[in-house]
């Protein structure tokens, strides 16, 4: 072994991991680096950034970057973009990597060998690793690696990343090089950026010189793709599958968004008690825990989903869902990819927004974000269910319960308001489009795989580390602020009323009638929306605040509210302020989700916005008509 | 106001004040950095007080590393 000077062992040595989408990238990162990976954003995109760092057996550590997948250096994505930039060193902010480890899937590499040859043109020192090795001699696919090694002029090592001792022949090929870093020994000698032809000669030229291939797809794949892709069969087939990951995410969260719930509640109580009665233990209890206990309370859906898109993404259904839906979802502006974010939507926006991470076309990520929030959420139900209690009478219409009716009625209402909205945001791109408009959705289909439950279990904690990190921060400061505004300034001596009216908030809340009076809201609505704004499951305790009504919880709080408003409000009203919580755009969480994840205060205030715009008309117009129609 | 409520309101104006600055400083970083400056100089100006101008200082955000992303150790 040649001695390695200490200077150089000092700084780590710089690989970038570069290929194809479901090339088995992650999962070598993740064979690599094990847990020691930091999970951030480049600077200025919302495109992941995963770093991670091993130690070699001379001492000498590794930091390893997990390049976007990327099918080529012509960017047409956003992906594609920063993983050019970031080889070329040209990314503002990162460094320069000094190796780049190409990874190509060995079951694939018509398509993996032309990224290969790109990548080689840059001149960089470069490992090819050919991956899933395994699967590839199980298919009869025989892969000529020193030959393929002399034909590229770069090391050639094979690695099976789902295996425990996958990437030795990576790692020894990594130690070598570092040591003795050279660039490619040959070049095609042609500008392959403009010369895609030439590439796709090359690369044949190179298939047909290293690899026998029996078949282009695999057996199994085409049976599975025969009626998972059928028009009809696989419709169906996705049906069931969302039917699973929609009750996993309602059903299996469930108890476990019960323990949260009484374990914050708990806390609440044990420091309530620990703490003498004041402003200080109002802060802790009403502010703090149950601050944050609201947060992490929707931990377990975001996990039970992110399970689900992740298994689904390895085992190679996810893109076949969307390309399954893309002709229907595209018909309104969407995406097929778009169809799993609007799903989890329903349990809550803000994993359905992170969900949106899959979506790889930016434009479509960006739409499905904004339509996020008019799917019905669980957060709304509280809501609906005291309007709806305490305004429609409960009978059968035909088989069905008209309450029921109108709860599916709202719903409905939502997903063709977000339909619609998509379809006008597809409209304006057109014609502000300067790149000739819509993207064709362009899939590769993957070979069917069985997930890595290592992989699987290092993904969920990137999102629940993620989640905490990203939203905790922000919705603890807001909701120490918006426990001040509610508290602050105090009810005085000798007040009737309740201390809330007295509130920043509730001078907020007075001041915004005038805005709300043609809605038909009274200034008790008014004040109930504000702490709506924390989380709208809050407006039907904070309207029980206002009306004096104290309940030991939530339901509670509705039942003794019903009567009251019932007895307050008019038909209109009650409408109205269903139709306002179709749209509202009234939750911080979601808010500071959308302006995390587009990186933009514009689109998080084009989306409250146009939230706000839609509830206030739909609402306005509602009142109205059930006035003219005697509902006053 | 006994002592016990005075401190009670000295930790939520602290808490208030501390969620206000990671707002700004989080969201708005510009927007604050201007801010820090626009206080800190007035009060480092010469013939101010020591401990005014100590204060200037501590308000003023730290100076933006010019050229370099920071992100690595080729600088030198």
């Amino acid at each position: 072994m040649s001695a390695v000077p200490a200077d150089s062992m000092r700084a780590p040595l710089r690989l970038a991991l570069a290929g194809n989408p479901n090339c088995g990238k992650t999962a070598l990162f993740n064979r690599l680096t094990g847990s020691r990976q930091k999970v951030a954003n480049y600077a200025g995109v919302t495109v992941e950034r995963k770093e991670g760092r091993f130690n070699g057996s001379d001492g000498r550590v590794y930091a390893v970057l997990d390049l976007p997948g990327a099918y080529s250096l012509n960017a047409a994505s956003l992906d594609e973009a920063v993983t050019r930039d970031v080889i070329r060193g040209f990314y503002p902010g990162e460094a320069e990597p000094d190796v780049i480890v190409c990874v190509a899937d060995a079951t694939n590499l018509r398509l993996h060998l032309r990224f290969a040859l790109e990548l080689r043109e840059i001149g960089k020192p470069m490992i090819l690793a050919v991956n899933m090795m395994d699967a590839a001699r199980r298919r009869g696919i025989a892969i000529d690696l020193p030959k393929l090694q002399e034909e590229l002029g770069i090391p050639v090592v094979e690695t099976v990343a789902v295996q425990r001792h996958g990437a030795a022949a990576l790692i020894d090929a990594i130690e070598s090089m570092g040591r003795h870093m050279a660039p490619p020994a040959k070049s095609l000698g042609v500008d392959i950026a403009h010369d895609a032809d030439e590439l796709h000669e090359r690369t044949r030229a190179l298939l047909a010189a290293t690899v026998t291939m029996p078949t282009r797809t695999a057996k199994i794949d085409d049976a599975l793709d025969r009626w998972l892709l059928h028009p009809v069969v696989g419709l169906l087939a996705l049906a069931v599958v969302m039917f699973l990951i929609f009750q996993a995410v309602y059903a299996w969260a469930a108890p476990l968004m019960d323990g949260i719930d009484a374990a914050t509640e708990w806390l609440g109580a044990a420091v309530g008690e620990a703490l003498p009665e004041g402003p200080l233990n109002s802060l802790l209890v009403d502010g703090v825990i149950a601050g944050l206990g609201g947060v992490i309370v929707f931990l377990p859906q975001i996990l039970i989903l992110f399970f689900f898109i992740l298994a689904l993404e390895e085992s190679g259904y996810l893109p076949r869902a969307a390309f399954l839906l893309d002709r229907m979802m595209a018909g309104a502006g969407l995406s097929g990819r778009s169809f799993i974010p609007l799903l989890s939507s329903f349990a809550c926006a803000i994993p359905g927004i992170m969900a949106t991470r899959s979506i790889q076309d930016p434009r479509d990520r960006i739409a499905t974000i904004m339509v996020a929030p008019l799917m019905t959420c669980s957060a709304r139900l509280p809501v609906y269910a005291l309007l709806i209690g305490a305004f429609v009478p409960e009978r059968e219409v035909g088989p069905f319960n008209q309450q029921g009716l109108v709860l599916f009625g709202l719903y409905i209402a939502g997903i063709l308001s977000a339909l619609v909205v998509s379809f006008v945001m597809k409209k304006w791109r057109r014609l502000r489009a300067t790149d000739g408009g819509e993207h064709a959705l362009l899939l590769e289909l993957p070979s069917y795989r069985l997930p890595n439950p290592r992989d699987v279990l290092i993904g969920l904690w990137e999102r629940a580390v993620i989640f905490l990190k990203r939203v905790g921060g922000i919705i603890l400061a807001l909701t120490i602020l918006l426990w001040f505004l509610l508290s602050f300034p105090g009810a005085p001596e000798g007040a009737t009323g309740p201390a809330i009216d007295y509130s920043f908030a509730g001078r907020i809340g007075h001041a915004l009638a005038f805005l709300f009076a043609p809605l038909g809201f009274n200034w008790q609505i008014c004040i109930a929306l504000i702490p709506g704004l924390a989380a709208r499951e809050v407006a039907v305790a904070s309207l029980a605040t206002v009306y004096a009504v104290a309940g030991v919880d939530d339901d509670a709080s509705a039942q003794a509210l019903a009567p009251l408003i019932a007895d307050g409000w008019s038909l209109a009203t009650a409408l109205s302020l269903l139709v306002w919580y179709i749209y509202a755009p009234m939750c911080i969480a979601t808010l500071a989700t959308i302006k995390r994840e587009t990186g933009s205060w514009k689109r998080m205030a084009g989306v409250a916005g146009y939230l706000f715009a839609l509830a206030w008309l739909a609402s306005f117009v509602t009142y109205r008509v059930a006035l003219a129609l005697g509902a006053g | 106001m006994d002592a016990s409520l005075a401190l009670q309101y000295l930790v939520i104006a602290i808490a208030v004040i501390a969620s206000i600055g990671f707002i700004a400083n989080n969201k708005f970083p510009n927007a604050t950095r201007k801010l820090r400056v626009a206080l800190a100089v007035p009060l480092v100006r010469e013939g101010r007080p020591s401990w005014l101008r100590a204060i200037g200082r501590k308000i003023a955000p730290p100076p933006k590393a010019s050229g370099t992303c920071g992100s690595c150790d080729k600088c030198g």
